[in-house]
């Protein structure tokens, strides 16, 4: 048994700190996401149509990305850049490195899905006169979106938990805050204890929210798959 | 005055070629039938007449302007008046039937969307399906899709329609449907070029029959006489086989 008396008491008021900490998260989490969809689309286009140079290009990107701790790859934008005359805030410099690192990722996600496109309404649209980028956004992206919502849903939520690293670099999100709590308090387990329920509240409402949207958005192709 | 003029058309699938030098010329509102064994290339003409399968030799015109099918601008000009319906539909799976339909004149050609909307529904009613708009590909049967894929192709207003064995994915009692939807258009002088199995139909509808075999045009005239008295024994044996069942 363990011979530890929780008190909670002590760590009511801070609760507010960490529930702002917890909308630190879900923003850089949220920013991260988008950033990283937006460079996976776009990633997963060159991959798939791209000249060779630049297929070259995306590879080396994405083997460096998915081949590197994270931890390591944000240390060093955050380190490395000041001496190139780039000075970024902890937040900006985690927050681009969650997005470079995410955009890697996506874009291998997102290749499967464009991989999986289909040749023949490929033709159809080249024909009706769509360019190659009106084909990926009309014909494409819908068809990536709906094969892909579960495994980028997954994505979404992995990186959630993986905002806690953004503690590391001072970074007042979540995990940052509770850490900053327990050097008052040193309640280490009250407070770790109700930052775990905190995560799970927000993977857990995420997931709900994720699969109503994906229910309404393709609930016609729903009922068929 | 022709309107598509089609000389010494050759493809290619890499190495191996398929169209060996197809003469043929299509008038303004003329409906051509284009009859021939699978694998006899008939295919494989509407797709080279599209751009893709681009031709490997041969030339192309419209209304005298000549097809330069390395050039996008030229190709983009030549399917605003060319417009093909396949076997397999290829519908848009993401789309309502109206979407569909819709895309191209709004998305791409940038008119506006209740204009087009007015005419897609026009179209859709036209072709049966009227009380189809909101439904999606897959819960249409393989005629309905068949028709829509054919309004689509007609909501960009072609001068020119190519058909590429519209019938024959479907089963049998869903052909007719289609089939009456592709009389109208010739009835109205749609400008057509059909490639068909159903030989009542090609014998109907067109008024020009062509047979080609191994990717040449074997012979061509009138449907009664391709049908009734072929001259080449290669025609004779088609049409003798394909008339039999
Ligand atoms: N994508 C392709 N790759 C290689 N060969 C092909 C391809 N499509 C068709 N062919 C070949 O080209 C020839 C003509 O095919 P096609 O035009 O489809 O004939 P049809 O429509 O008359 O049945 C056939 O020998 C066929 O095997
Ligand atoms: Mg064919």
């Amino acid at each position: 048994m363990l011979d530890y008396t929780f008190q909670y008491g002590q760590i009511w008021p801070h609760l507010p700190r960490l529930l702002g900490g917890a909308v630190l998260s879900l923003e850089l989490a949220l920013l991260s996401f988008f950033g990283g969809l937006m460079l996976g689309t776009v990633g997963a286009s060159i991959l798939t149509f791209g000249g060779s140079a630049a297929r070259k290009a995306v590879s080396a990107y994405v083997t460096f990305f998915t081949n590197t701790p994270q931890l390591v790859q944000i240390y060093f934008l955050y380190f490395a850049l000041p001496d190139m005359g780039i000075i970024l805030s902890s937040f900006t410099a985690v927050l681009l490195g969650m997005t470079l690192n995410a955009g890697a990722y996506l874009t291998e996600i997102q290749r499967a899905g464009f991989e999986s496109r289909r040749q023949s309404e490929m033709e159809a649209a080249e024909v009706l006169g769509f360019s190659r980028g009106q084909q990926i956004r009309y014909v494409i992206l819908p068809h990536v979106a709906r094969v892909l919502f579960p495994p980028l849903s997954n994505q979404f939520i992995l990186m959630t938990l993986g905002t806690s690293m953004a503690a590391v670099f001072g970074v007042e999100e979540l995990t940052g805050q509770a850490l900053n709590i327990n050097s008052t308090t040193f309640r280490s387990l009250e407070i770790f204890s109700v930052t775990a329920l905190i995560y799970i509240a927000i993977t857990l409402m995420a997931s709900a929210l994720l699969a109503v949207a994906g229910s309404v958005l393709f609930r016609a192709r729903m009922r068929i798959l | 005055m022709p309107r598509l003029v089609i000389a010494g058309l050759e493809a290619c699938y890499g190495s191996l070629k398929v169209l060996d030098g197809i003469d043929l010329d299509v008038a303004s509102g003329d409906v051509i039938g284009l009859i021939g064994p699978s694998g006899s290339g008939k295919s494989t003409i509407l797709r080279s007449l599209v751009g893709l399968t681009p031709p490997t030799a041969g030339s192309v015109e419209i209304d005298g302007d000549n097809v330069d099918y390395k050039d996008a601008a030229s190709v983009a000009r030549l399917r605003d008046r060319l417009a093909i319906v396949f076997q397999q539909y290829n519908l848009f799976q993401n789309m309502s039937v109206l979407q569909n339909v819709m895309i191209a004149p709004t998305k791409i050609k940038k008119r506006p969307s209740a204009e087009v909307e007015e005419e897609a529904r026009a179209l859709l009613a036209k072709v049966g399906l009227g009380d189809k708009l909101d439904r999606y590909p897959d819960e249409l049967s393989g005629g309905q899709q068949q028709r829509v894929a054919i309004a689509r192709a007609l909501a960009l207003r072609p001068e020119i329609l190519l058909l590429d064995e519209v019938t024959a994915a479907l089963d049998p009692e869903l052909v007719s449907e289609v089939l009456d939807t592709i009389r109208v258009l010739a009835r109205e002088g749609m400008t057509m070029l059909i490639v068909s199995h159903e030989m009542g139909f090609i014998r109907e509808v067109s008024r020009e029959v062509v047979f080609m075999d191994a990717g040449r045009i074997v012979e061509r005239g009138p449907p009664s006489r391709i049908f009734d008295a072929p001259t080449e024994p290669r025609t004779r044996d088609f049409v003798s086989k394909i008339l039999r069942h």
